[in-house]
């Protein structure tokens, strides 16, 4: 099982913004890639009536699209706009993608705290989920 | 009558790597039922107990939401292309508290 994804600063970026274009919604979408290095990402519609709290990629199609392109889903983001990026009971009992990663960005310190020090600035985190409910991390390499 | 059947991702361990295969039949649910007879053990991943599809299972013949058309029970057009996979789908949660100040 792989421990490790390399996924170059630029990228981080782009999940980043938009992780903070949709705050205060949960943002989603895919990581396409080869061999453990992502080359991309692909902003993905979130279509869960509750997007402050869930996510739901409503482009399923697009890992088809991947696939056909030569290359493979590597990892799948969402955001938590408030909560650690670790992943919630709601996104265990949810993960259905045992062999790809999960990255997860919080931005629960991205914005001043009151009466903190902030901000600090968002927290990006890589996640294996099994459909046992088992956490691993994952690595994210520059 | 028959498909192509593309299993993205998740589900490939369930038919020994295969990602793209033919499969025979006239509906959702011959067609998984012919995968079955060589993938033992596929059918079970992705109908529940009652033979329905899982909540979290998402199938397209061609771009049509098998659930919009009877689910197992929805035709299959000779020579489509169908797609099984599972939801993409989690979240925070109920609601998440607010960062501690300090």
């Amino acid at each position: 099982m792989t421990r490790q994804l390399v996924l170059p600063q630029a990228l981080r970026d782009e999940i980043v913004a938009h992780a903070r274009a949709e705050a205060p919604k949960e943002c989603c979408g895919l990581i396409a890639g080869r061999e453990g290095r992502a080359t991309r990402v692909i902003r993905c519609t979130n279509a869960s009536p509750t997007p402050e709290v869930r996510y739901t990629i409503a482009e399923l199609r697009r890992v088809v699209e991947i696939e056909d392109a030569g290359e493979e889903l590597v990892a799948i983001y969402h955001s938590h706009p408030r909560s650690p990026a670790y992943p919630s009971p709601t996104d265990r009992r949810e993960a259905h993608w045992p062999d790809t990663a999960y990255v997860l960005v919080s931005l629960r310190y991205d914005a001043p705290v009151p009466g903190g020090k902030g901000p600090f600035g968002p927290e990006l985190h890589g996640y294996r989920i099994s459909d046992r409910d088992a956490v691993w991390e994952v690595a994210l390499e520059p | 009558m028959g498909a192509t059947v593309r299993l993205p991702g998740a589900l490939r361990d369930a038919t020994g790597g295969e990602t793209k295969l033919a499969a025979a039949g006239a509906t959702l649910g011959e067609l998984i039922a012919d995968i079955d007879r060589r993938h033992p053990g596929f059918a079970e991943r992705v109908l529940d107990e009652t033979g329905a599809l899982r909540s979290y299972v998402n199938v397209y013949i061609g771009e049509v939401d098998a659930r919009t058309q009877g689910g197992t029970a929805a035709p299959v057009p000779d020579g489509v292309e169908v797609m099984v996979i599972p939801a993409m789908a989690g979240g925070a949660g109920a609601a998440a508290p607010r960062p501690r100040a300090g």
